[in-house]
């Protein structure tokens, strides 16, 4: 929560960057502009401060009281035409923006069954993808109500798709870890006497365009005029497929392979799984144990470099603690993996090749799941997966650096170099890998699929307050 | 009077190669495909920059002062590369006029160049100052801008397949005018490299060599 106000204006920034609303209901309303000029009225609308006109955007500033819902937007490039942006200001805008998501798949990973070419319709049909307008509700009615009353604003936008995501209890995602621990605290935002970890704070240029960044003495390129980039930031927002049957099966694949191998012994010594909370199976636990390696933490968000062997280590870790870790004292991955997920994304204090880059790639991520929940129980075939925002001012220096060299390449150590994120890499089953050590000796799992698949997604620009009244009133 | 006719005779070509060219720019044009990304381990690893930088003062007045600059900056240049951390070898020269930074490295271009402002921009826009063209200063400020600059300045990279450079050619007796016009965008090209160790990092190379990375 946004706690301490600085020289930012917190009402100049769209709300959602900043701070996470919490909100168990979301819509993504991905539109075409029908209309220019019903569209920029809406957008004088939508900031007017009177929610008569219409629902209005939540800007950045500390509630007295939580709003039973909230509004954001994002524009794509070819949306910034279509309202009217000038050409020399879109040229002003980074190469990677203006080429959009779809155009940089190979640098993402999104190839083989994430291809474009596999996108749902909406996404594949990007110069079509001009806005999404988020709602954020508390309650499921309320969500469709306010995207009505903007679909129903005079013909300004088309509807291209709605999207629903819905929060699971206990903040789980499809793969039954638990999500929404980790974000990124700001200078001049959040309280310094309220550090959720040892993480440095970070400069708000990682986010908000115009501000000094984590990267010394340098800040990114503000698009023109001013008051178009200004406070802006950017959102790779991405619909990801996951595979979670595929999922489960590897980890009873694995599994099954510790229980007849010494190292699985070795891993997690018989008796101890009894000693957990609840109390498991072997061959449960060992399932367990791999799902943590792959991600970095248990399944109930216990991070592993606090308790590499336990999910329920005595004394428990608070929520307050499940964030509160480095890797500095495990430099070779005894804990937790180096090609784990979560140490690839942010190697925090971690060694890292490129010297430079610890701390300076840090994103903010807003997701949702979307799709039925997966039982195992009762397995029902549907798509599910994960609305996934994230949010940086570079998209290249920031979002495509993590997934082009750390999630997919494995630049940042030489151990891993050439194996991808085993949960959200491109993993091709000829020559996926993933390894860990035990003790002195390795488990190395080989031949899996991605387990998540890309199925849409776009580069929207989040403009400030004041760059979208600039842009109603083109 | 051999000589005379020889020496008008290629003046002659070397017009109607340019009006050809100037012609063949105006109804095919052909535009220079941008540096390609690929899934492939090898492929992302040890990448080549060339990048070739004319300098303002072409002369050896001029020269020799980028030679000093370059001498006067070396250790600062060197720790900045070994700071970056994906760069196998890198060396500067003077070519003619032009000052030339040849350096082998993993990874992403533009990560590459992000991380050479972060490590040693300020020493590279000082020597910057030597440069016909130089991009807007300082680059730490202008990072996408100095980026662009110097992909500008890179020499173009053919790749092994020359038919690949033009994928939407269907007419296979254009190729050679397609390469012809490349070529007349692109002055500076490198023809082809090769690697003894193909698909290794050089923090790989490091680490298995116990010279730490």
């Amino acid at each position: 929560m946004v706690s301490v106000t600085s020289a930012l204006k917190l009402a100049d920034l769209q709300g959602n960057i900043l701070r996470g609303y919490h909100k168990p209901f979301v819509r993504h309303l991905v539109l075409s502009v029908d209309a220019p000029t019903a569209a920029r009225r809406w957008l004088a609308d939508a900031t007017s401060g009177d929610a008569s006109k219409a629902p209005q955007i939540t800007n950045a500033e500390p509630w007295d009281e939580r709003p039973p819902f909230c509004v954001n937007i994002g524009i794509t490039h070819a949306g910034l035409a279509a309202l009217g942006v000038a050409r020399a200001s879109l040229n002003s805008f980074p190469h990677e923006f203006v080429a959009g998501m779809a155009a940089r798949n190979v640098v993402i990973g999104d190839t083989g069954p994430s291809d474009p070419s596999q996108w749902h319709e909406t996404w594949r049909r990007r110069e079509d993808v001009h806005l999404m307008i988020s709602v954020y509700a508390d309650d499921a009615n309320d969500r469709l109500a306010i995207a009505d009353r903007i679909l129903g604003a005079r013909g300004a936008f088309r509807l291209r798709a709605a999207l629903d995501g819905e929060a699971f209890k206990g903040d789980l995602v499809h793969f039954g870890y638990r999500d929404s621990i980790a974000q990124p605290q700001f200078y001049g935002v959040h309280d310094p006497d309220d550090r959720r970890d040892d993480q440095p704070f970070v400069e708000v240029g990682a986010m908000l365009l115009g501000h000094a960044t984590p990267i010394e003495g340098l800040r990114w390129q503000v698009p023109q005029p001013n008051v178009l980039g200004l406070n802006g930031s950017f959102n790779a927002f991405r619909v990801l497929e996951q595979q979670v049957e595929e999922f489960e099966d590897f980890l009873t694949a694995c599994a099954d392979k510790l229980m007849k191998d010494p190292l699985g012994e070795q891993l997690l010594p018989p008796g101890d799984e009894a000693q957990w909370e609840p109390p498991m199976t072997r061959l449960a636990a060992l399932r367990e144990m791999v799902a943590a390696k792959m991600l970095g933490r248990w399944r109930n968000g216990v991070p592993l470099a606090l308790s590499p062997t336990s999910p329920s280590p005595t004394p428990p870790i608070g929520n307050a603690g499940l964030n509160n870790y480095g890797y500095s004292t495990d430099p070779d991955g005894q804990r937790c993996p180096i090609g784990s997920h979560m140490r690839r994304s942010n190697p925090r204090d971690a060694r890292t090749v490129q010297r430079n880059t610890n701390h300076t790639r840090r994103l903010v991520r807003r997701g949702m799941p979307y799709g039925p929940h997966y039982d195992p129980a009762h397995p029902v075939k549907a798509e599910r997966g994960l609305l996934g925002s994230f949010m940086c001012a570079s998209l290249t220096g920031q979002f495509e650096a993590i997934q082009y060299d750390w999630t997919n390449l494995g630049l940042q150590d030489p151990r891993i170099t050439g194996a991808n994120d085993p949960i959200l890499g491109n993993n091709d089953p000829r020559f996926s890998r993933f390894s860990f050590p035990v003790g002195d000796n390795v488990v190395t799992f080989r031949g899996f699929s991605s387990f998540v698949h890309t199925k849409g997604g776009a580069y929207f620009f989040q403009p400030s307050m004041s760059a979208i009244r600039h842009l109603a009133s083109l | 009077m051999v000589k005379f006719f020889s020496k008008i005779w290629m003046m002659l070509r070397h017009l109607f190669e340019r009006i050809l060219i100037a012609f063949w720019r105006r109804v095919a044009p052909v535009k220079t495909p941008q540096p390609g990304y690929s899934t492939t381990l090898a492929d992302n690893l040890q990448m080549h920059m060339n990048l070739v930088m004319p300098l303002a003062d072409q002369t050896p007045v001029g020269r020799a002062r980028a030679a000093a600059a370059i001498a006067a900056n070396i250790d600062e240049l060197f720790t900045g590369l070994s700071n970056v951390g994906t760069v196998h070898f890198a060396r500067f020269d003077l070519i003619g006029g032009n000052l030339c930074m040849y350096s082998v490295f993993d990874g992403d271009f533009r990560a590459y160049i992000r991380d050479f402002i972060c490590a040693f921009g300020s020493v590279f826009d000082s020597l910057l100052g030597l440069v016909a063209d130089p991009p807007p200063s300082p680059s730490a400020q202008n990072p996408e801008a100095f980026i662009d600059w110097i992909h500008r300045h890179d020499s173009f990279q053919i790749p092994r397949d020359l038919t690949s450079l033009f994928p939407e050619e269907k007419n296979i007796n254009n190729l050679s005018r397609d390469l012809v016009l490349l070529l007349d965008e692109n002055p500076n090209v490198q023809l082809g490299r090769f690697s003894g160790y193909p698909g290794v990092s050089v923090a790989q190379i490091r680490h298995n060599s116990g010279l730490g990375w």
